[in-house]
């Protein structure tokens, strides 16, 4: 382990790397503090940009605009009420009124203290987890590995937005069916390109991921112009106040910290869990084991309660790389592009990973690490100057961001039938939005759908046709009953809630 | 339909019929992918995963249809509902989308430079930008200097539009 610490520290050092990580921790803090485009978009905008990059330097860079993308969104919820992405919703409930007071500046000073000690907790955990779990899935075989897509998929369903489980399957199959679509790899006929060359090589990753989420994000922008919050925000920095934090408050916060992180970490290597539910479920936590005067607080300008969701969600990021980085599954929509991203550099994500190529399991272990450093000594004092960047209006920002898009996937191809594709898709995925059908779950079949056919292929051949191949491997069996889980327990839930309505409702009528 | 937020045909039950049509689309074109001599004994073909696709995604949009309440957003869960509809901006979305379609044609007749300059000016115009110095400003200089920074410093080759192409006779 110690060997692989240090080719990861050797790599994240490298003056280029170290460039990356501030470049990515700048421009993620910029993307994140525009309302509407959160990290996914963030990192889909950068793919194209590290192509030219080696697989290291690539996915530092990645990983660096995922935390400032987090950083930047916080910002905008402590300083406008306007949370850049979903995870920092939680930081708006106190982060908000603490700017209100007159305290933006100990607020963003504590949220980023928190996300520092979030991040860092998160890194140690993972230096210690990642390898232990990466060395325990080298004896996975397919039928193991198909089982654990099973249950990568199910709870990315799972976990969906309330109401939305159902539609979240749907997106999974979704992005399942357009894997399908090109020359199939284990067999070598074609499957649904209607005699189109171009479509022969099937859809690229790069296009989906820029079509549903940069440009689909920025076409909603357009389609529901929301306020330009570009004044509102340099208004708010102009008088943020103090960034100086008292003895007595950080005594206060330290424990809150350490455990949020601790939680965030867990929920975060959970598949499908992630920054969002992290922060609620450590702001929940938080204000059940306040004493009764700090509870009162919270929703009013409580430090703890921004303390709490700003050291789960940078945790959860951390930990979202775990089932990532080891097994080759992307804990969310974020980690899923980045997926895509390496299998695009031909390094296969999973346990190998670890031993084939350690110097990006490590390095960017690392460079998260580094990251954390970056935005708490860079980031901070600088955040006045970046969201001077804001002021740059909507009009000229939007046309920007769909010309860095359409670019992006014409400069890797230099076919514009795939500029058509992307805008089509891209309609699609504005009607999807619109019956609020969530886009992360179909990333993450398409990206996925090609490992899982190829790892059910191998054990139903290995098994001789027989589905029994479940029942020989406990691994198996366990991850299978794992996803039958997940997916009948949403179901269950709702059918014993309305159970408990009806129940509750005829005990009103008798009484 | 007693009201707009009491409806058999809601927004749930659409969607989970074109995603029912997509599936049998779908599953109808699985039949037609090729199989060569001795698949039928194979345990896995090229059209196992869509056949198992088509099924559960039949399943799910029949789930859908059968189990949507009769108000398309019945707990406020949702990230758009009706009320928003009222202030989107619709005819705005299309002109963006006819935009970048010309765009996509403007990148092979018209080159990159000239096509994407001409897009970002249109693109600030139609979002409501009038100040001349933006409109001109923020699109051919960025744009040529963007053009630069792939051609000189990335040696990226950008093919010069069809028109330059026929002018130029080459």
């Amino acid at each position: 382990m110690l060997d692989g610490i240090l080719i990861g520290l050797s790599t994240a050092m490298m003056p280029t790397n170290l460039m990356m990580v501030m470049v990515g921790c700048f421009i993620g803090t910029f993307i994140g503090m525009l309302p509407g485009l959160g990290p996914i978009s963030a990192i889909a905008l950068m793919i194209p940009v590290t192509y030219g990059l080696d697989p290291s330097s690539g996915m530092i860079l990645m990983a660096g605009v995922y935390y400032g993308a987090i950083f930047g969104g916080s910002t905008s919820s402590i300083l406008i009420n306007a949370p850049g992405c979903s995870s920092t919703v939680v930081t708006a409930f106190d982060g908000y009124p603490l700017a209100q007071k007159g305290q933006a500046g100990k607020a963003l000073a504590l949220a980023a203290y928190s996300s520092f000690t979030g991040g860092t907790l998160s890194a140690i955990m993972l230096l210690v987890a990642a390898p232990a779990l990466a060395k325990v899935s080298l004896s996975f075989q397919s039928s193991d590995y198909f089982a654990l897509m099973l249950v990568g998929l199910s709870a990315v369903a799972a976990f969906a937005g309330k109401g939305q489980v159902l539609k979240a399957w749907m997106m999974t199959i979704l992005g399942l069916m357009l894997a399908t679509v090109g020359i199939d790899k284990g067999i070598g006929v074609e499957r649904f390109t209607f005699g189109l060359t171009d479509l022969m090589d099937g859809f690229s990753f790069l296009l989906l991921a820029m079509a549903t989420f940069a440009l689909g994000e920025t076409l909603m922008g357009i389609l529901k112009p929301e306020k330009d919050t570009a004044g509102a925000e340099n208004s708010a920095l102009s008088e943020i106040g103090s960034m100086k934090i008292s003895k007595e408050e950080i005594k206060e916060v330290a424990p809150v910290a350490l455990r949020s992180s601790i939680l965030g970490f867990f929920i975060g290597v959970l598949p499908g869990a992630g920054a969002t539910i992290a922060a609620f479920l450590s702001y929940g936590l938080e204000r059940n084991l306040a004493p009764k005067d700090k509870k009162e607080e919270f929703g009013k300008g409580s430090l703890r309660g921004l303390v709490a969701p700003e050291s789960a969600n940078n945790a959860a990021s951390s930990g979202s790389f775990v089932p990532l980085l080891t097994l080759g599954i992307p804990g969310s929509g974020t980690t899923a592009i980045m997926l895509g991203a390496l299998i695009s550099y031909g390094i296969q994500p999973g346990p190998r990973l670890f031993v084939d190529n350690p110097e990006i399991f490590w390095s960017v272990i690392i460079s998260m690490y580094v990251g954390n450093v970056v935005l708490i000594i860079l980031n901070l004092p600088l955040i006045p100057y970046i969201s001077k960047l804001l002021a740059v209006p909507r009009t000229v920002l939007l046309p920007m961001i769909i010309f860095f898009s359409i670019t992006g996937v014409y400069l890797v191809s230099f076919n514009t039938i795939d500029v058509f594709i992307m805008i089509a898709i891209a309609m699609v995925a504005i009607l999807l939005r619109l019956a609020n059908f969530p886009l992360a779950p179909l990333l993450l079949g398409f990206i996925l759908g090609g490992l899982m056919e190829e790892n059910l292929r191998r054990s139903l051949m290995i098994s001789d046709g027989e589905l029994s191949f479940i029942l020989e491997r406990p691994i198996t069996l366990t991850f299978t009953i794992i996803s039958v889980l997940v997916l009948v327990a949403p179901v269950l839930l709702t059918i014993l809630n309305r159970y408990r309505v009806k129940k509750a409702k005829l005990v009103e009528k008798v009484g | 339909m007693q009201s707009s937020n009491f409806s058999l045909l809601n927004r749930d039950r659409v969607s989970g019929l074109i995603f029912l049509v997509v599936c049998f689309v779908y599953g109808y074109q699985t039949t037609q992918i090729q199989l060569f001599p001795g698949d039928e004994y194979e345990a896995f073909t090229a059209r196992t995963l869509p056949y198992l696709l088509t099924a559960a995604g039949i399943v799910m949009s029949l789930l859908l249809i059968v189990m949507s309440p009769n108000s398309s957003c019945p707990s406020n869960s949702c990230e758009f509902d009706s009320s928003d509809e009222k202030h989107m901006n619709w005819k705005l979305l299309g002109a963006f989308i006819v935009l970048m379609t010309a765009y996509g044609f403007g990148l092979t007749w018209l080159g990159f430079v000239l096509a994407t300059s001409l897009f970002l000016m249109v693109g600030f115009w139609l979002l409501g930008e009038r100040r001349k110095a933006v409109l001109f400003g923020a699109s051919f200089p960025f744009v040529i200097l963007f053009w630069l920074l792939l051609t000189q410093a990335l040696d990226i080759y950008l093919e010069p539009g069809y028109l330059f192409l026929s002018l130029l006779g080459s």
